[in-house]
């Protein structure tokens, strides 16, 4: 319902929109050229355009639209689904959705088998002569079982008259499928029982009570058409289970089959485990003659009359699918609902494309502190007291240079403090002072350690750069160094970094590190040796000091290539988090990701990537703003 | 106008198509399988068995995890998963994936998936509940994670209490080694080894046992193959009972088997010694209601007609 205003809206939005945007390019006096970044400027309303488009995708392509506007339809196609599948196996026989028919394939398939057994068994030197006769004795016997198998004289009345059966079955319910009354009326009793069933079966659509994944598609039918094609799969089902169970074999080819069956027995009976190659050989010939056996090899044209009826049922079928048939095509795009076993599902993009409403529904309950991901909410806040804060910046070696020794337990069984152990619980945080709010959960974890990342890779990196843009020595000094470890891929350290560090908060925040640290100190030193000397020697002239120079010229003249450089690495942050987090971790959107996919809950992983971008536009965002605050004059030099 | 509807028009259908159009004969049967997880059947595998007894070629590809073989057989590009964790299995199909389970590969104790506490720690089952507030690595999503589960009740601790990091069994036992964590659940020969070098086990196989904590792995199908190859499916499954039926004999060629799961021949047969496999008459009746792997799902909310018997060798 939602979903249906909101698809209507973005249509009008999208509409309004290009048409503004044509109206204004009319209208609009251009006084810039081409190349003028001034033609770029503004245009919210091909912002709305485009995600406008993006939605429409989504909604389009996770079958949300079908939900919204035919809610019934999953119910109904999957009953469609339950006939296409009782069907399949039927299918398979005749050259409907595949080249040839299953028998000829399956003929062609051992024909060739045999003959590479016979030439293993002619080119064996570890088997006696003797025994390569009666090997290739029975495979001739083997092979000649099939033509006993397809030819139409030999097929016995008895197999006949079973077809001739089933094939009026699939045409009887292929005339009833067409009549309206069609299926019969179920008693009172069963009509009831379906219309209590009906009222406990969820709709269609993930459930937005539990992370965990749930039945998505109400499997009993709900409407007319809906019972008409679960009646007709049903019977369909025992008409295919009849068929398997009807075999080819007349009284010729059930003689030879025994014959081979038991000749080989006897024949294995009476081997030595000298003679073992030979007795593994006639197995396989046993096995292949049991193959024919089991396939449903029947003459040439016998099954015609058969594949007819399938054919006719399934295009009754599809017609009276009605509606429902356009539906399914064009709007349930790249695949459809199937059906296995007694449960319905999406195959195609709705099954990995989740539905923007479901999504949604997720995303809310996940926001939610009392159901998190694991346990932990994706962000919420905790008290915490400052004497944690205190206890983290204070020194722990504080306590132990005082003089005197800890307590120690006395006699009576208690322990009494003295300075020392107070001066310890101090350092430690061990104390109680005020409580305030700190923030914490998977998406808090994830930012702060970019952030950590990010901060370390500035403060260590900028001051170096620079320095090696100035400095022979320095440059001469770290330049191998860094050379060496910056074109690596930031994942390949993982593995060291974690056996190294641990799988704290440490080792990823190290990553991160390496990660900026690198491309800081880049840009830093190609924005320090790209100032223009004569802004220097000016200065210089001027009389200003070593440290006026970098202060005032340099510096500001590499924070361009700088903050260029802190957006590149914030990109680059967040990939290597992800996957940091990917291989070790309790918590971070990474995390819950990664355990997200081992649980197949494909509305987490969407959710996931939709929070990274979303966090990783918020850096942008704000780092756009530090820029355009900071250096004001960039790109109008 | 009219040209632009059009064209978007033409990109819907043919998108819709191509997918649908697909081909579905089998020429090559494609079986996903564990290293370092020896079973009988790995030497019908290195001997060609089953290419012969199938009457087509038969590509095996190794796993890390039972989640990753669902993955590739939702992506078309294996058709039997053998040995595949029944938790792994039970995920996927509580996510809508269209397969089955069509036979026991093989039931097992704790040998083959246990915890391992550290003895720096020094936790052991007397004193689990110690665990609480402690990291531990778990590879969630499979048969280890259950085994966690178990074991955690069995010693009386809280999950709820502990930080469970998810790692995957090599990387939880180096994990152990390095002391980052107080215990690690793993499955996998080389690695229990790895990780006992530091530490030893929560419970011991016998204790498992006698909790009833049970492993079950299974051989898992694509709705897909099964339809259109149930000559193919029941091939399969017959050779590696006939196999496991040589093993239980005696007659199993220990050398390929552990050259072929990666494995030393000494730690490979006491991986293997572990294994229960069951005959096609016991398998039936674990699957059947009442039964062993019947309990499991249904204990792990499995949805109904995930279970297919038909195509067991009896």
């Amino acid at each position: 319902m939602i979903t249906g205003i909101i698809t209507f809206l973005i249509i009008f939005a999208v509409i309004g929109s290009i048409l503004y945007g044509l109206k204004l390019a009319k209208t609009e006096k251009i006084d810039a050229v081409f190349g003028n970044p001034e033609r770029a400027k503004g245009g919210a309303h091909w912002i709305i355009v485009g995600s406008s488009f993006l939605l429409i995708a989504w909604l389009y392509y996770s079958w949300d639209l079908a939900k919204s506007f035919y809610p019934q339809s999953a119910n109904e196609l999957c009953q469609v689904a339950k006939v296409n599948d009782s069907m399949l196996s039927l299918k398979y026989l005749f050259p409907i959705n595949e080249r040839e028919f299953k028998s000829t394939s399956i003929i062609k398939a051992e024909n060739k088998n045999i003959e590479k057994l016979a030439n293993e068994i002619r080119n064996s030197s570890t088997i006696r002569n003797q025994d390569k006769d009666k090997l290739l004795d029975f495979i001739k016997k083997t092979k000649r079982t099939i033509p006993l198998l397809t030819n139409e004289i030999l097929l016995e009345n008895k197999t006949k008259i079973k077809l001739n059966e089933l094939t009026n079955r699939i045409i009887g319910l292929t005339e009833d499928f067409q009549k309206i009354s069609y299926p019969p009326k179920k008693t009172i009793e069963e009509e009831n029982k379906r219309i209590e069933a009906l009222k406990t079966q969820g709709g269609w659509g993930s459930s937005g009570t539990a992370v965990e994944n749930t039945i998505e598609i109400p499997t009993i039918p709900e409407t007319k058409k809906g019972l008409k094609f679960d009646a007709a799969a049903k019977e369909l089902i025992f008409i295919s289970d009849d068929f398997f169970k009807l075999r080819n074999h007349n009284t010729q080819y059930k003689t030879l089959i025994k014959e081979i069956k038991d000749g080989i027995k006897k024949y294995r009976s009476e081997l030595d485990e000298t003679h073992e190659v030979a007795s593994i050989l006639a197995k396989d010939v046993l096995k292949i003659a049991r193959r024919i056996e089991y396939a449903s090899i029947f003459p040439p044209k016998t099954l015609n009359d058969m594949e007819q009826a399938i054919l006719e049922f399934d295009k009754v079928q599809k017609k009276e699918q009605g509606g429902l048939r356009l539906i399914d095509i064009f709007l349930f795009p790249t695949g459809t609902i199937i059906s296995s076993g007694p449960n319905c599902s999406e195959q195609g993009s709705g099954r990995w494309l989740p539905k923007p409403s479901d999504t949604l529904k997720k995303f809310t309950l996940l926001l939610k502190p009392s159901v998190g991901f694991k346990n932990i909410p994706l962000i919420w806040y905790e008290m915490m007291d400052v004497s944690k804060i205190v206890g983290f910046i204070l020194p722990d070696w504080i306590a132990d240079i005082i003089p005197g020794k800890y307590p120690i337990h006395s006699n009576d069984g208690t322990v009494k403090p003295n300075f020392k152990s107070k001066v310890l619980n101090v350092v430690t945080g061990e104390f109680k002072l005020f409580k305030i709010p700190v923030p914490m959960g998977h998406i808090w974890d994830s930012f702060l350690r970019v952030l950590l990342g990010l901060v370390l890779g500035i403060i260590f990196g900028v001051p170096l750069g620079l320095l090696m843009g100035l400095n022979r020595f320095a440059k001469g000094f770290f330049d191998p160094l860094i050379e060496l470890y910056r074109p690596v891929p930031p994942l390949a350290w993982a593995p060291l970094v974690i056996t190294v560090f641990g799988i704290d908060n440490v080792g990823k925040v190290f990553l991160l590190f390496m990660v900026s640290f690198s491309i800081m100190i880049i840009s830093a030193r190609a924005g320090a040796s790209g100032t223009q000397l004569s802004k220097i020697h000016a200065s210089h002239s001027l009389g200003a000091s070593k440290w006026q120079i970098l202060r005032y010229v340099i510096f500001p003249n590499s924070l361009p290539e700088i903050l260029t450089g802190v957006r590149v690495a914030v990109g680059m942050c967040w990939g290597t988090l992800v996957a940091a987090e990917f291989l070790a971790g309790t918590t971070g959107i990474g995390f819950v990701e990664n355990v997200a996919k081992k649980y197949f809950q494909y509305e987490v992983i969407w959710i996931t990537i939709f929070v990274m971008g979303m966090l990783g536009l918020l850096f942008d965002i704000a780092l756009r703003k530090i820029i355009t605050k900071t250096i004001p004059w960039h790109g109008k030099g | 106008m009219k040209k632009i509807i059009s064209f978007i028009l033409g990109t819907v259908v043919a998108l819709n198509l191509s997918i649908s159009v697909a081909n579905a004969a089998a020429k090559e049967v494609r079986v996903a399988f564990f290293l370092e997880w020896p079973t009988p059947n790995q030497e019908d595998k290195v001997k060609g068995m089953f290419e012969k007894a199938m009457g087509v070629p038969v590509k095996w590809t190794n796993f890390s995890n039972g989640g990753a073989m669902t993955d590739a057989m939702l992506a078309g590009d294996i058709d039997i998963s053998y040995s595949q964790g029944l938790v792994p299995f039970i995920n996927a199909v509580k996510s809508k994936a269209p397969l089955k389970l069509v036979d026991v590969a093989m039931e097992y104790g704790m040998g083959g998936t246990t915890c391992v506490t550290s003895k720096a720690s020094g936790i052991t089952s007397a004193n689990g509940s110690e665990l609480e507030g402690k990291k531990v690595a778990v590879p969630l999503g499979t048969m280890a994670e259950y085994v966690f589960d178990e074991s955690m009740k069995v010693v009386g601790a809280d999950k709820s209490k502990m930080t469970v990091i998810q790692m995957d069994p090599e990387e939880g036992a180096a994990a152990l080694v390095s002391g980052d964590v107080s215990m690690a659940c793993l499955f996998g020969g080389n690695s229990i080894k790895a990780a006992l070098t530091v530490g030893t086990r929560l419970l011991t196989v016998q204790a498992a046992r006698d909790a009833g904590i049970k492993g079950i792995d299974i051989t898992s199908v694509t709705d897909k193959f099964m339809k259109e190859n149930p000559g193919m499916l029941r091939t399969f499954i017959e050779v590696t009972h006939e196999a496991n039926a040589r093993y239980a004999a005696g007659k199993s060629d220990m050398n390929v088997i552990a050259k072929d799961a990666e494995m030393k021949l000494g730690d490979m047969k006491e991986t293997l010694g572990g294994f229960v496999f069951l005959n096609a008459a016991d398998t039936k009746k674990s699957m059947e209601s009442g039964g062993n792997l019947d309990g499991f799902l249904k204990g792990m909310g499995t949805p109904n007609g995930a279970v297919d018997t038909s195509f067991l060798p009896l």
